[in-house]
C-alpha cells in the first residue's frame, strides 16, 4: 500500500514536469530569447555584468534569463543543457574556466546556438562566435608601472592574491610582477591569498602588519580585497602611510580614490563588454555572421589624477 | 559523577595543551607572534567565530548541528546595514521608516532569532534531521541575503556603527568584549541552569531525557534560536568591522564553528563537551590562521596544515577517550 502510494506520487510529480518542459519549448520558440550564463552572482562585479547584459538584451526586445554557475563548471554544464533544450537563440557567456568551459560552448555550437563570451576568455578559437574580453594582464602592467613610479622604485610591499585556482588571479599577478620584478629595490615581503574576499583580506592584512609593520604599499588582485586591506590599515592608524592598489573599478574603491584613500585601481568595463555582447547576439539573430573572434577591452588605470572621468564600472 | 568531572577536565586540558604547544612553536618560528599587539589582533579576529561557535556548542551538545549560521550571519549583517543606511520602504504603502543604530541592530537580532526558531520548529515538529533542516536554511538565508542586497555590498555605514567593530575599551577591542559576555552567559546557562542540564541530558540520551519529563522540543527550540541569535550578533560585528555588509559574507563560517567545537573536545554525538573547550578550539584556529600568515606560508600549504591540525586534535581527543 505504502509503496503504491509512493509510486503514485512519483508519477504525479513527473507527469507535470513533462508537460512543463514541452510548454516551455513552445513559448520560447514564439518569442525570441537570449540566455545569460554568469560564473558567479556572489560578487557585485559579476552581478553588474550579468544584469547589464540581460537589461541590454531586454531593451533589444528579447526575453532573458540569468543562469548563475556558482563558480562550478559542472553546474554550468547543466545550465547549457537546459538552455539548449529550452530553445534559446543565443548565449551571453561568462565562463567559469578557460579550458573546462570549452565543451559546454561546443555543445551549444552543435545545437546551432551562438555563444558570446564576456570578460573571461575561453581557450578555443572555433567554439565561441565572438569573445569580448577584459585585458587583465595589460591592466595589471599599467598598475605595476604606476606602482613603481609612486614608490620611487624602492620599498617593501605586500601582494594579496585572489582565489589561487582562478585564471584572473594569475593574469593580474603576472602582469604586475612583469614590471615590478625588474626593480631590485622593490621587495615583496609577503604574498598571501585572500580569496577575492573583503573580510578575509582585512584579517590577512592585520596579521601581515604584525610581521611587517614597515611596508609601503599593498597590491590587491581585486577591489574587494583593496577595501578590506584599507580597513585593516585604518584600524592600526597607517592608512595615510601605506598605499593600496586594487583592480576592478568597483563602487567603493572609486569613491575611496576620490577621497584619496586608495591609490589606484584598474578600471574594467563590464558595461561595455555586456552591451557589446548583447548587440552582437541581436545582430547574429538578424543574420550577421562576420564577427571578430576576439575584441580586447582595455583596462584603464584610475588614480586620484583622473578619477573625475570615472564612475563605478565605467566612464562618466 | 566525580569520574565524569575528571574526564571533562582532562578533555579541556588536552585542547589547552595543544594550544600551548602551538603557541610555543609559533613563538620560536616568528619573533612577531608573541607580542601584545598580535595577541589583541588574534582575539579581535576570532571574536566572531567565538560567538558563532558558542551557539554551535549548545546545539551540538543536544546532538544537533546548525549549518545555516554563515548565511544567517550574512543576512542579519545585511539587514543591519540596509536598515541603518536606507531604512525600510513599504512596497505598497507610501510609508518610509528610518532606523536608529539600536533599532537596526535589534531588528537584525530578532530576525536572526526567528530564523533559528524556524530551524527548531522544522526539526522538532516535522522531525526533519537537523543536518537537512539547517542545510535548507543555509540556502534560503543566502538567497534572501542576495535578494535584500541585490548582490551588491552596502557600505559607508557611519562612525558610530563602525565603533562596534573597530573601537576598543581599556585597550581591548569591542568585539572581544562582546565575545567575552557571550561566552560568560553561555557558560552560566550550560553549567548553572536547568536549561543547561537539560541540554546535556538530551544529548546524552534523548529517550531517557524524554522519560524523565524534559520537554525536548522546547529545549531544542531555545537552543536553535540562541544559535542563530549569536550568528546574528556575529554578523553585526563582521559588518561593522568592514564598514560594509557583503552579500557573500560568512561563507563556510559554519565549518570554522564546527571545527572550533570539535577541536575543543565536544562530541558531535552530543552530551559531552563544554563552552570553554570551544573557546580554546576557536583560539587554536585563530592562532593557526595568524601564525601561517606571519610565517608567510604559501596559501596552498595553509589549507593542508589547517586540515591536518584539526585532524590531529580530534585524534588526540579520541585516544584520550579510549584510555579511560
Amino acid at each position: 500500500m505504502n509503496k503504491r502510494l509512493r509510486n503514485l506520487t512519483l508519477l504525479l510529480f513527473f507527469i507535470p514536469t513533462f508537460f512543463i518542459k514541452c510548454s516551455n519549448k513552445k513559448k520560447a520558440s514564439k518569442k525570441h530569447s537570449i540566455a545569460v550564463v554568469v560564473s558567479t552572482l556572489n560578487n557585485p562585479w559579476f552581478v553588474f555584468l550579468a544584469e547589464t547584459a540581460a537589461a541590454k538584451a531586454k531593451s533589444l526586445g528579447y526575453e532573458t534569463k540569468i543562469y548563475d554557475s556558482q563558480n562550478n563548471t559542472a553546474l554550468e554544464s547543466d545550465h547549457f543543457e537546459n538552455i539548449i533544450v529550452s530553445g534559446y537563440e543565443a548565449i551571453l557567456f561568462n565562463s567559469t574556466d578557460a579550458n573546462g568551459s570549452i565543451s559546454n560552448v561546443l555543445k551549444a555550437k552543435a545545437a546551432g546556438i551562438p555563444v558570446f563570451c564576456m570578460d573571461r576568455e575561453i581557450n578555443s578559437i572555433e567554439a565561441p562566435t565572438s569573445q569580448i574580453l577584459s585585458d587583465s594582464y595589460s591592466g595589471a602592467v599599467a598598475i605595476g608601472k604606476y606602482f613603481t613610479q609612486q614608490l620611487h622604485k624602492k620599498g617593501n610591499y605586500v601582494e594579496l592574491l585572489g582565489i589561487v585556482g582562478d585564471n584572473n588571479t594569475w593574469a593580474r599577478s603576472k602582469g604586475f610582477h612583469s614590471v615590478v620584478d625588474n626593480y631590485p629595490g622593490l621587495k615583496m615581503v609577503a604574498q598571501q591569498s585572500a580569496d577575492f574576499d573583503r573580510n578575509k583580506a582585512m584579517e590577512v592584512m592585520e596579521s601581515i602588519l604584525q610581521a611587517h609593520p614597515d611596508i609601503e604599499a599593498v597590491f590587491c588582485g581585486n577591489d574587494g580585497m583593496a577595501s578590506g586591506a584599507y580597513q585593516a590599515l585604518v584600524s592600526v592608524g597607517k592608512a595615510d602611510k601605506i598605499k593600496v592598489y586594487g583592480f576592478d573599478g568597483a563602487e567603493d574603491v572609486i569613491t575611496s580614490i576620490g577621497e584619496n584613500k586608495i591609490a589606484a585601481t584598474g578600471m574594467q568595463f563590464p558595461k561595455v563588454m555586456a552591451e557589446t555582447a548583447a548587440e552582437f547576439a541581436d545582430e547574429y539573430i538578424k543574420g550577421r555572421r562576420d564577427f571578430p573572434k576576439k575584441i580586447p577591452v582595455a583596462v584603464e588605470l584610475v588614480t586620484s589624477k583622473n578619477i573625475s572621468d570615472y564612475i563605478a564600472y565605467g566612464k562618466k | 559523577m566525580t569520574a565524569n568531572n575528571y574526564k571533562n577536565n582532562l578533555n579541556k586540558f588536552q585542547s589547552l595543551i595543544a594550544l600551548i604547544i602551538l603557541c610555543i612553536v609559533l613563538s620560536l618560528l616568528s619573533n612577531k607572534f608573541f607580542t601584545a599587539s598580535n595577541g589583541v589582533n588574534v582575539l579581535r579576529q576570532i571574536a566572531v567565530n567565538i560567538c558563532v561557535a558558542t551557539g554551535m556548542t549548545m546545539i551540538v551538545l543536544t546532538a544537533g548541528i546548525d549549518l545555516s549560521v554563515g548565511s544567517v550571519l550574512a543576512l542579519c549583517g545585511a539587514i543591519t546595514a540596509g536598515l541603518l543606511k536606507n531604512g525600510w520602504q513599504f512596497p505598497t504603502l507610501d510609508l518610509f521608516v528610518g532606523f536608529t543604530l539600536l533599532g537596526a541592530i535589534l531588528c537584525a537580532i530578532i530576525i536572526g532569532a526567528f530564523l533559528g526558531f524556524f530551524n527548531g520548529l522544522v526539526i522538532t515538529k516535522f522531525k526533519v534531521p537537523p543536518f537537512v533542516a539547517t542545510l535548507a536554511m543555509l540556502t534560503i538565508a543566502r538567497g534572501f541575503t542576495m535578494l535584500y542586497t541585490e548582490g551588491h555590498p552596502i557600505s559607508n555605514l557611519g562612525t558610530s556603527f563602525a565603533f562596534i567593530g573597530a573601537g576598543s575599551f581599556i585597550g581591548i577591542p569591542i568585539p572581544v568584549w562582546i565575545a567575552t559576555v557571550v561566552v560568560l552567559i553561555a557558560v552560566f546557562i550550560t553549567k548553572k541552569t536547568k536549561l543547561g542540564r537539560y541540554i546535556y541530558a538530551i544529548g546524552g540520551n534523548e529517550n531517557a531525557a524524554k522519560l524523565s519529563g524534559i520537554s525536548i522540543n522546547r529545549v531544542k527550540l531555545i537552543v536553535y534560536s540562541l544559535g542563530a541569535t549569536l550568528a546574528a550578533i556575529g554578523g553585526i560585528i563582521v559588518t561593522s568591522r568592514l564598514d560594509s555588509a557583503q552579500p557573500n559574507a560568512g561563507i563556510s563560517y559554519e565549518l570554522d564553528a564546527i571545527a572550533a567545537v570539535v577541536i575543543g573536545g565536544t562530541s558531535l554525538n552530543g552530551g559531552r563537551g563544554s563552552i570553554w573547550g570551544t573557546v580554546i578550539g576557536a583560539i587554536i584556529i585563530g592562532v593557526l590562521n595568524n601564525g601561517l600568515v606571519l610565517l608567510n606560508v604559501s596559501p596552498f600549504w595553509q589549507q593542508v596544515v589547517k586540515g591536518a591540525v584539526i585532524l590531529l586534535a580530534v585524534i588526540i581527543d579520541k585516544i584520550g577517550d579510549k584510555k579511560e
